[in-house]
């Protein structure tokens, strides 16, 4: 197997070399356009997937057919064991597993900060208050607002909101976190902010995939970056691999729009 | 060539606008609100006159040619129908019930807030006769119509009556701010079970189908109003249902019922509900008919209100709660009903004073002696008919109505002011 394989085929994986996320031959279709058209892609556990691309590519569809915010209508999708089918129990179950951080935040605005974070914990996994107050307050100091806990959302500036939607998406004690856009609805100032608790989760461990238009993060902390177009993969590579030595044209052209 | 730098000038940049004259007192407002060229002193003048004329012949009605002893000798009729006068204290009983539920939650309400403030940055809750003038202002309406009709009694039981309620709120208020923090789902519970046993002790000396007055208006629309808004609310969920059956069903209720007269629906049900009611059983009274028609009627209205708010909810909102893993009846409940009823405040709320006001239209319908048949009973009185006395108690009736509605309007705003807290 040349070097050149190993970047070129999409289901190799970093990380651990444990599988995690298995994409075999998904497609979606929306209407007569088709978003997803064959994606196969395998994600190690512990293992960070940067996943880059034009708009219209497929990414943010890709990450919400993991969770199945979107039903693909072709192919495989296998999360930590549990495949994706129209049984509302699995789709709970994976659901539980993944936690996913939106480019708008949707925090809910009707609840404060940390009745926000804890939600979920206390209705799913049926968490006391007590405890679940307790390890929500661990989660906010974790994304530095242990302060504005009491706040609602429409207090809080956008990095702020975006760091109670990661601590929210946390919460769950989740096995893998996507991320969609979570920097592009932000001030300038404000994208470090989110990018530095994100790069934190990756100390710990994580299994997570972002999808951004942050080259500098894609650089520093991914294990892979996933390239794709017209809802396909076209490359996958280490960082290194990929913003210094691009073998396709599609992304060369990308790199050098962005770049 | 200075001209042109002049011109432009004068083009960018507006003279500055010469400071305000200080405030030279009333007589210069006047002179410049009201009187500022000739045209607008004769429209002052001529508004002035016809104001001045309108309230003048209104306060002389009201106090001077008004013959209010109709209302007065009829007071016990426009407020309790023909409940037996010995059995009043009921009535006494249950509105000192009522008013010790609502301290309960006024004070357990305020306690949860200032818990959740006292962890904020919020100042604290003011003393408590300050707390005492802003209730006042808060319900000066309501105030005012009571004072207005204790002046009318000639007896002092209402006074003392009123006193005990009044003695009832407060302990209430007092008790409900030492109540757990936790104590939500009992207090709801116990309204519930409260509500039910009080209607059961004021039936027992008579049954609701004798009942009238200001009292029946109340029971009609307060009965009418629980129903109809979890029923709409279902309603308005089913017709955004994925199982088409559901869908139809409740498409089907909506438009049927909303496109039918309430009148006419009140006219059918006093008649023709025999007809689908099995004869082995006893058909329902009037007041259970008049209060299922209000309730599948308004359901309908608040069906639609409730799903303008589901649709105006950002469609993240039901992701966000899907991706944490949350069932779909807890998005609803949880996330999604939340949020869009209080979107739908406004819309709700002047549905319910529609009701209310509509209970009339149950007296015509129906024969029942609510407030405006009161006023037809009490103008066929020997002493009065023929007097044309309608122009008194009308008013009245309307005045009894307003204060009712103005109540609502102005507690479902402040309601909203303090749902809205940190919105968006």
């Amino acid at each position: 197997m040349t070097e050149d394989t190993v970047f070129a085929d999409a289901t190799q994986m970093g990380g651990t070399g444990e599988v995690m996320i298995e994409l075999d031959g998904v497609v979606k279709r929306f209407g007569s356009f088709t978003a997803l058209d064959g994606v196969d892609l395998n994600i190690a556990k512990q293992e960070v997937v940067v996943v880059i691309g034009p708009s219209g590519s497929g990414k943010s569809t890709m990450i919400r057919c993991i969770n199945r915010l979107e039903e693909h209508d072709e192919g495989r999708i296998v999360v930590d064991g549990v495949e994706l089918t129209r049984d509302l129990r699995n789709i709970q179950e994976i659901r539980r597993e993944t936690g996913m951080v939106f480019q708008q935040f949707n925090l809910f605005p009707h609840l404060s900060v940390l009745d926000n974070v804890t939600l979920a914990p206390r209705q799913v996994r049926r968490t006391s208050r007590k405890d679940a107050d307790a390890a929500g307050m661990e989660l906010l100091e974790r994304v530095r607002i242990p302060d504005q806990a009491r706040k609602y959302p429409g207090q809080l500036s956008g990095g702020q909101q975006q760091r109670v939607a990661i601590a929210r998406a946390l919460a769950m004690r989740p096995k893998v976190m996507l991320f969609d856009e979570p920097t592009s609805a932000l001030d300038p100032e404000m994208i470090n902010e989110v990018l530095d608790v994100m790069k934190d989760l990756t100390t710990l461990g994580m299994t997570m995939i972002v999808v951004t238009h942050e080259m500098g993060f894609a650089r520093e902390v991914a294990d892979r970056v996933v390239f794709m177009a017209d809802g396909q993969i076209v490359e996958v590579g280490t960082p290194q691999h990929f913003f210094e030595d691009p073998r396709e044209d599609r992304t060369k052209l990308f790199l050098s729009q962005i770049l | 060539m200075t001209l042109p730098t002049v011109v432009a000038e004068s083009m960018l940049i507006p003279p500055p606008e010469p400071p305000r004259p200080p405030a030279a007192g009333p007589g210069d407002w006047v002179r410049r609100n009201l009187f500022r060229s000739p045209a607008d002193g004769v429209v002052t003048v001529v508004a002035a006159v016809v104001v001045g004329y309108v309230l003048f012949r209104l306060a002389r009605y009201v106090l001077v040619t008004g013959r209010w002893d109709i209302v007065r000798v009829n007071l016990k009729l426009f407020m309790v129908g023909r409940y037996p006068p010995d059995q009043l204290w009921r009535i006494a009983v249950a509105l000192a019930a009522i008013a010790l539920y609502g301290g309960l939650i006024a004070g357990f309400v305020r306690r949860r807030q200032d818990d959740a403030q006292a962890a904020g940055d919020a100042p604290p809750a003011p003393v408590w006769w300050r707390q005492v003038l802003e209730l006042l202002a808060r319900l000066w309406p309501l105030v005012i119509g009571v004072a207005l009709l204790l002046s009318l009694t000639t007896s002092t039981g209402p006074s003392v009556i009123a006193l005990a309620v009044v003695a009832a709120a407060v302990v209430g208020r007092l008790a409900g701010s030492r109540l757990p923090r936790r104590a939500t789902a009992v207090l709801v519970v116990v309204g519930i079970a409260g509500a039910v046993a009080l209607v059961w002790f004021l039936t027992r000396p008579v049954g609701w189908d004798d009942w009238g007055g200001l009292m029946l208006n109340l029971f009609l629309a307060t009965a009418g109003i629980a129903l109809c808004f979890p029923l709409g609310v279902l309603l308005a969920l089913g017709r955004r249902s994925k199982l088409p059956l559901i869908r139809a069903v409740c498409i089907g209720y909506i438009e049927l019922f909303r496109g039918v007269p309430l009148y006419v629906l009140l006219l059918l049900s006093a008649i023709a509900l025999g007809f689908f009611v099995p004869s082995w059983l006893e058909p329902p009274g009037l007041v259970v008919r008049a209060i299922v028609v209000f309730t599948l009627f308004t359901a309908a209205y608040v069906a639609e209100i409730v799903r303008g708010g589901l649709q105006s909810l950002p469609r993240g909102q039901i992701e966000a709660g899907q991706a944490l893993g949350l069932s779909p009846t807890r998005v609803t409940f949880l996330i999604v009903l939340p949020q869009a009823l209080r979107n739908v405040i406004p819309a709700l709320v002047g549905q319910f004073i529609s009701l209310f006001k509509d209970t009339t239209l149950a007296g015509a319908a129906m024969g029942f002696l609510e407030l405006s048949e009161v006023s037809d009973v009490a103008n066929a009185q020997d002493a009065f008919s023929g007097q044309r006395l309608a122009a008194e108690t009308l008013p009245f009736v309307m005045l009894l109505f307003w204060v009712g509605c103005i109540t609502m309007s102005r507690e479902s705003q402040r309601l909203e002011r303090k749902l809205g807290v940190g919105y968006r």
